[in-house]
């Protein structure tokens, strides 16, 4: 009876899962538990920018291959302006945000009149473009230097430093992120969105104007990924270029691949399974070698693509789902 | 006055210098223009080919002994193969798929070869035996007040236009040339016409290989050092050349890899050398945003 409940409506799945994770940091997991609640962060940060990227290859069906520039840009802001003007988090949050959407914009709005061969290598060239500039710019970046010693977020004038506090801030974006990109397939413009997805020339000739949804889908995915860059600055106190290197931009391409392209359930799946088993992987692979767990995400994507090109879980529209449980409740 | 010739002297010099690049790129470019050509997708391992190629004769020359010039050889033949393969794995099962899936497949590719070159030759730079070719290769060829060319970069030239013509007369001279052309039209009414369609394919692939997999042994030896890497940022470039010159057209490519190549040692001794590889990656941005039909490529209607 109760199973069954949970089977119809992946909400309550839903609402367990939150409420395990809200009290994870007080189960006795004894000295490995800061380790583990370290691993849990990294990984819903990596879920918050899986659905900001999978609102280009997922909803929209572009290949984005710069997105890792826009977690570098929001970092930098993040970085930059907690150092020099000592802002609070939640000014912070949205000022990164709007510049990476800014940012989106201004790539977005000339390139994504190309073809999507054409879209996904300029950015990947804005990128590498957006790594050199911050390596070589000193005056502002300090370049390979890095950015050490941002000061840690405060909320009401009490400084965060424990691990569970970062990992309750980090729950909070995602379920702020998680209900914008909920609310937005369900909307008109994810509809629109999914119009281009399976058919460009069909939804332009219903109407979408294909450059405008293009655009707010690519600044709306630059957003977020900037807003992650934001947090995870000022968790990780330091940042450096390298940080913001193509790698990651495959890494959260990745996730979205293998969890399921386009849903929402599978992109969080992919980054919960995938980047604990990458730390795994760093505790087990030798120093020099760390790097070739590459290695294991391209195969992700060949094989994927070859054999199960929907992902783990596939993409389902709510309507969709709707009209599948009320012909359930009939033939019950 | 005399300033003014160490100047001059100095420009010209860079100018012979980025031709030689700039021949390189076009070879690898023209693997990317064909395949786009003859089956529109952007293949992303294309530069781990060109890797690959590097240290292919490197393995052979420092750990099995074979002089260089059958090095050379053999890693053309097997870097064709390589190509061959590459098709029959990663991209045949999907030509009826989703070009996204198509793309995904072959950055997938890319990473996949370049991680598994980290894991067979480890991250450091190698460099090949200096003693494998004749000194002479190092010596000046031609030498006009300061500027002068080494034996290296005229063999490199050389090569590469050598391979050129030959490219040129395979394309537009032989029965599988005429094919290539014939697929890259139109797939379905050229298999209507009797054209082995996947056979044109895999041909195109190994041809695009074998060049790749020469420019990897030239540029190695050129810079005298090879890494895992050294794929990634040659194939953005050589793609870039690829654009420049109008993506599809084989001469195309070779004007776009020797303007990219000017254009990067210039920028590089001119502008910023800290924006080198920067330079490549403006200059194939703007030309993809101001004119994507390239220099010399023709406008292609989207075909519904």
């Amino acid at each position: 009876m109760r199973w069954q409940l949970y089977k119809k409506d992946p909400r309550f799945i839903f609402l367990s899962l939150i409420f395990l994770a809200v009290l994870l940091p007080w189960l006795p997991l004894g000295a490995s538990s800061n380790y583990i609640l370290r691993i849990l962060t990294t990984a819903v940060l990596y879920m918050i920018l899986a659905l900001g990227l999978n609102i280009v290859p997922g909803f929209t069906g572009l290949l984005d291959l710069g997105y890792v520039g826009f977690y570098g840009i929001g970092a930098y802001t993040s970085g930059l302006l907690s150092i020099h003007y000592d802002l609070s988090l939640w000014v912070i949050l949205p000022l990164a945000a709007l510049n990476g959407a800014l940012w989106g914009t201004l790539l977005g709005a000339p390139t994504l009149r190309l073809t999507g061969d054409y879209f996904a290598i300029v950015t990947f060239g804005f990128s590498e473009l957006v790594v050199l500039l911050l390596r070589n710019e000193l005056w502002l970046t300090r370049g390979p230097m890095g950015l050490p010693g941002i000061p840690p977020p405060s909320i009401f004038g009490h400084p965060l430093t424990h691990d569970w506090e970062f990992f309750y801030l980090i729950l909070l974006l995602l379920m702020i992120v998680l209900l914008v990109v909920t609310r937005l397939q369900d909307s008109r413009l994810g509809r629109a969105w999914f119009a281009i997805r399976e058919d460009e020339i069909a939804a332009q000739c219903c109407g979408v104007n294909l450059i405008r949804y293009k655009v707010t889908a690519f600044a709306i995915s630059a957003s977020i990924g900037a807003m992650g860059g934001a947090f995870y600055a000022k968790w990780f106190k330091f940042i450096h270029p390298d940080m913001f290197k193509f790698w990651e931009s495959i890494l959260i391409l990745c996730l979205i691949v293998f969890g399921g392209m386009g849903s929402i359930a599978g992109t969080m799946l992919g980054a919960l399974i995938l980047i604990p088993l990458s730390e795994v992987l760093r505790a087990v692979l030798p120093q020099g070698l760390f790097n070739a767990r590459y290695l294991i995400y391209g195969l992700v994507l060949v094989l994927m693509m070859r054999w199960r090109p929907e992902g783990l879980v596939p993409f389902e529209r709510a309507q969709a789902k709707k009209a599948k449980l009320a012909r359930e409740r009939l033939e019950i | 006055m005399e300033s003014l010739l160490d100047q001059s002297s100095l420009f010209l010099q860079q100018l012979v210098n980025g031709i030689t690049l700039g021949g390189v790129y076009a070879l690898i470019a023209v693997g990317y223009t064909m395949v786009y050509g003859v089956i529109q997708l952007i293949n992303f391992a294309h530069g781990e080919i060109y890797m690959l190629g590097a240290f292919l004769a490197y393995t052979m020359v420092t750990v099995l002994g074979i002089p260089f010039f059958a090095a050379f050889i053999l890693t053309i033949l097997i870097c064709a193969c390589f190509g061959i393969i590459l098709d029959f794995v990663a991209y045949r099962p999907l030509r009826n798929a989703p070009r996204l899936a198509a793309l995904i497949t072959a950055i997938g590719m890319s990473i996949f070869l370049q991680n598994l070159a980290l894991m067979i030759w480890g991250s450091q730079i190698k460099s090949y035996p200096r003693d494998m070719f004749p000194a002479i290769f190092l010596k000046p060829a031609l030498s006009i007040g300061e500027v002068s060319m080494t034996w290296m970069q005229v063999f490199m030239l050389s090569i590469t236009v050598l391979f050129m013509v030959i490219l040129h007369l395979i394309i537009h001279k032989t029965k599988i040339g005429t094919a290539m052309r014939a697929v890259s039209q139109d797939k379905t009414t050229s298999a209507l016409m009797g054209i082995g369609v996947n056979r044109v394919i895999s041909f195109t692939f190994a041809i695009g290989s074998a060049m790749g997999g020469m420019a990897g042994v030239l540029v190695g030896l050129y810079y005298n050092a090879i890494f895992p890497t050294m794929g990634y940022i040659a194939g953005i470039k050589a793609f870039a050349a690829a654009v420049l010159g109008g993506i599809g057209s084989v001469p195309g490519a070779m004007l776009g890899g020797g303007v990219l190549g000017i254009a990067e040692v210039m920028g590089a001794g001119y502008i910023s050398s800290e924006y080198r590889d920067g330079i490549s990656y403006a200059v194939m941005i703007a030309v993809i945003l101001f004119k994507p039909s390239g220099l010399i490529g023709r406008q292609i209607g989207e075909k519904v």
